[in-house]
């Protein structure tokens, strides 16, 4: 591997330099002295990542246990933004909903992002015209498809309820009943993010050996068997990775929302809060209320929650085959 | 060109020195612009264009050798005024502020007094109840005075004439003087055209009706009285209407909520005088010359308006209240009214030419005497650092009405969620 190689070469390296200065009879010189250009040249990241990423993270560590309304003093309030966060009955709701609506986009998707993939893989003709169409809406503006989607969920003269009155099936509140918004906003979650995913689902069939699947047509296996004895568990790892960044992006979901429910004197998440996820209800606290300090702990929260979910996701998906493995070997022993 | 790398490296550190010069650049400077230069920060829409315009190429009268710059701040705009603020650098001389002024009272620090430089002065030119607004309880002046939102009952003349309802707006002002005569109103209404609606929604009926109140959610002495029976009515008043079928229960600020003006469902509106230009005028212009305005049922009320404050930062604060009070001096708040339909703060310039024209869009009728009228009759409630919160808690009750909550449920959930935000902002 490349890595190794490079550890390798320049140990070898210093070896050389070190053997040469030993013939000069000059000392070696120090660490510090020898590698400033390299730690020069890759500064700007760091310099970059510190100002921007790593300041504010701490910052906010700072922040969580204050109060501020982001001009004044700030004063310090110990736990009581944590205290309060789990009294906090608009907070519990802003998880709840935000889990509703990530279940109601996740499932769907990567079960749509399959399907994609294995007909992008089967397909001969206009391979790449499909695969970029899948792609566009990823890339287009989220804002923008959210306006655009937004009149078409329209209550009363949007284009969706219009065509359901049509065919007489009456009208469903997409904007205003709890459930019809949340399956709004994961509709255009689901509408944003199953391209991307079909194309890294993909990429992964498309490392899958063709031996294997010969192998198994040579045993009679038919095309169901196929797909889920040997594509699902062969995608397992690339099904990991969809699924975790699927809950790190659907936990963090916000601009869906924000846009399809615009703030309304300061009411966030449509009518009752009911499409208020947790991003948006940190946004309204933070910037609409200005309580940057509990702003601040909802932030962690949702850290908390994101780790918490994704090994949760790690233990379903990806650590079965390890979990397995320990289970065989611990009988062999017994035996 | 091929990058070497040495070049690359030579490139690198020069952005990084360039970087680290920027941010160092903008940490020095306290106020933002150049010397001989007056900063504003507005929103889209809240000054007249063509005043600021003149003051920044022809420079601020009665401050010499100054000129404007204006820059114009889009998306969320709070958040970026308190960004500024807090980081002390680059802030402007002077920043609009929308209704909500009195969340800034808390960090009154952060203006300049406006009564330092002689603001008293001019205190009897403006509008009474707008000029309190302006000052914080400890007496400080922090705002001056821009546009309001004096209301008015808008009605669609050829639908009311359908129902065989007066048209004349005198005479129905005095067929509709309070709210449960416009409910009436309504129900006739419904007669001649069965979905007919005179809400878009609860949330609408709360916000008419409240500024109509004497008081609003807190005194002065920062004593909670949204409690009060007065307030529990106005949530009887939204079930009446709901039973009424006179809520359309649209979504608030949707593209339904304008649906209703331009199909006419909804033929009448107290709103106030910004609501025209938004409602009818851009979402039903096929209907000019049909609209009128009259007195509003319940009493005059005031929604919106906004105001001009100078930060503590400015380093010419006497020539940036130079500007504001030339700004918005009668003259030219009659001036930005026939040009952006920012409705004055000052009733002398109810009496301008500019104000006098005849509306074409309301068939020829001098508006100004209804809004000016209304913008007089306005009572001088006090708007409290936590009434922007407590707009969203009571909000959320009425909407919470329309979803199918009782009058009872709603109004202790209203009162115990109200009462939990202020203990813990301590202001209770």
């Amino acid at each position: 591997m490349a890595v190794t190689e490079s550890v390798q070469g320049s140990a070898g390296e210093r070896r050389r330099a070190t053997a040469g200065k030993e013939l000069d009879g000059s000392r070696p010189l120090p660490g510090w002295r020898r590698y400033w250009p390299m730690y020069a040249a890759v500064s700007p990241f760091f310099f970059l990542f510190a100002v921007f990423g790593v300041f504010p993270v701490g910052y906010s560590i700072y922040l969580s246990f204050m109060s501020w309304d982001g001009i004044g003093d700030m004063k310090g309030v110990g736990w009581e933004n944590y205290a309060y966060l789990l009294t906090d009955g608009d907070f519990w709701q802003s998880i709840t909903n935000t889990l509703i609506i990530w279940v109601l986009s996740t499932v769907p998707m990567i079960f749509l992002a399959l399907v994609i993939a294995y007909a992008l893989h089967t397909t001969v003709r206009f391979k790449a015209f499909y695969r970029v169409a899948y792609f566009m809406p990823n890339i287009t503006s989220i804002v923008a498809m959210t306006l655009v989607l937004g009149s078409v969920f329209s209550n009363s003269s949007g284009l969706l309820n219009n065509m359901l009155r049509a065919i007489s099936a009456g009208e469903v509140g997409w904007l205003s009943d709890p459930w019809a918004m949340k399956v709004a906003v994961a509709a255009i979650t689901t509408w944003r993010w199953v391209g991307y995913n079909a194309i890294i689902c993909l990429a992964g069939l498309q490392a899958i050996s063709s031996d294997i699947y010969e192998a198994a047509r040579v045993d009679g296996a038919n095309n169901r068997q196929t797909f889920f004895r040997i594509t699902i568990p062969m995608l397992r790892p690339v099904i990991l990775f969809v699924a975790i960044t699927s809950t790190i992006g659907g936990l963090q979901l916000f601009t869906e929302p924000q846009v399809l429910f615009p703030d309304a004197a300061g009411n966030v998440g449509g009518p009752g809060g009911e499409a208020t996820t947790i991003v948006l209800y940190l946004y309204q606290q933070a910037f609409i209320f200005n309580r940057f300090g509990y702003g601040a702990a909802i932030g962690w929260a949702l850290f908390i929650l994101i780790a918490v979910f994704s090994v949760i996701n790690w233990r379903l998906i990806g650590g079965r085959d390890e979990l397995a493995a320990d289970k065989r070997k611990g009988k062999r022993r017994a035996r | 060109m091929v990058v070497s790398r040495r070049r690359l490296l030579a490139l690198s550190a020069g952005a990084a020195a360039a970087g680290g010069l920027g941010l160092a650049g903008c940490g020095s400077q306290r106020s933002l612009g150049a010397k001989d230069e007056i900063t504003l920060w507005t929103w889209d829409r809240s000054v007249s264009d063509k005043l600021v315009g003149a003051a920044e190429t022809k420079g601020i009268p009665g401050a010499e050798g100054l000129r404007l710059s204006r820059t114009n701040i889009g998306g969320n705009y709070n958040t970026k005024v308190r960004t500024t603020l807090a980081g002390k650098s680059s802030v402007p001389d002077i920043i609009a502020i929308n209704w909500d002024v009195a969340t800034y009272f808390p960090n009154q620090d952060e203006f300049v007094d406006l009564n330092d430089f002689g603001a008293a002065e001019l205190k009897n030119r403006y509008l009474d109840w707008k000029w309190k607004q302006c000052v914080t309880p400890e007496g400080k002046m922090i705002a001056f005075p821009m546009d309001t939102g004096p209301t008015a009952l808008f009605y669609r003349t050829d639908l009311l004439k359908d129902a065989g309802v007066s048209t004349d707006p005198a005479e129905l002002a005095e067929q509709v003087p309070d709210w449960d005569a416009y409910l009436a109103f309504g129900r006739r209404l419904q007669k001649s055209r069965r979905n007919t609606v005179l809400f878009p929604h609860l949330q609408n009926v709360w916000e008419t009706r409240l500024g109509q109140l004497p008081a609003r959610y807190m005194t002065e002495d920062g004593e909670y009285v949204g409690g009060r029976d007065e307030i529990r009515e106005v949530f009887e008043l939204g079930e009446r209407v709901l039973k009424d079928g006179l809520s359309a229960g649209v979504v608030q600020d949707s593209t339904d909520q304008y649906g209703l003006i331009t199909s006419g469902r909804q033929p009448a509106a107290i709103g106030a005088v910004w609501w025209g230009q938004l409602a009818p005028e851009s979402a039903a212009p096929k209907t000019k010359g049909k609209w009128r305005v009259t007195a509003p049922p319940g009493g005059a009320a005031n929604v919106g308006g906004s105001f001009l404050a100078i930060t503590r930062y400015s380093k010419n604060p006497e020539a940036a209240y130079k500007f504001i009070t030339w700004l918005q001096s009668p003259e030219n708040q009659s001036s930005a009214y026939d040009e952006m339909s920012l409705f004055p703060s000052s009733p002398r310039s109810f009496e301008l030419p500019p104000m006098r024209k005849p509306a074409p869009f309301y068939g020829g009728q001098r508006t100004v005497d209804v809004f000016g009228k209304s913008a007089e009759q306005v009572k001088t409630a006090f708007i409290s650092p936590y009434d922007r919160m407590l707009h969203t808690v009571f909000f959320a009750g009425m909407a919470s009405l329309e979803a199918g909550k009782s009058v009872a449920r709603a109004w202790k959930d209203v009162q115990d969620k109200a009462e939990r935000e202020l203990t813990r902002e301590g202001a209770i």
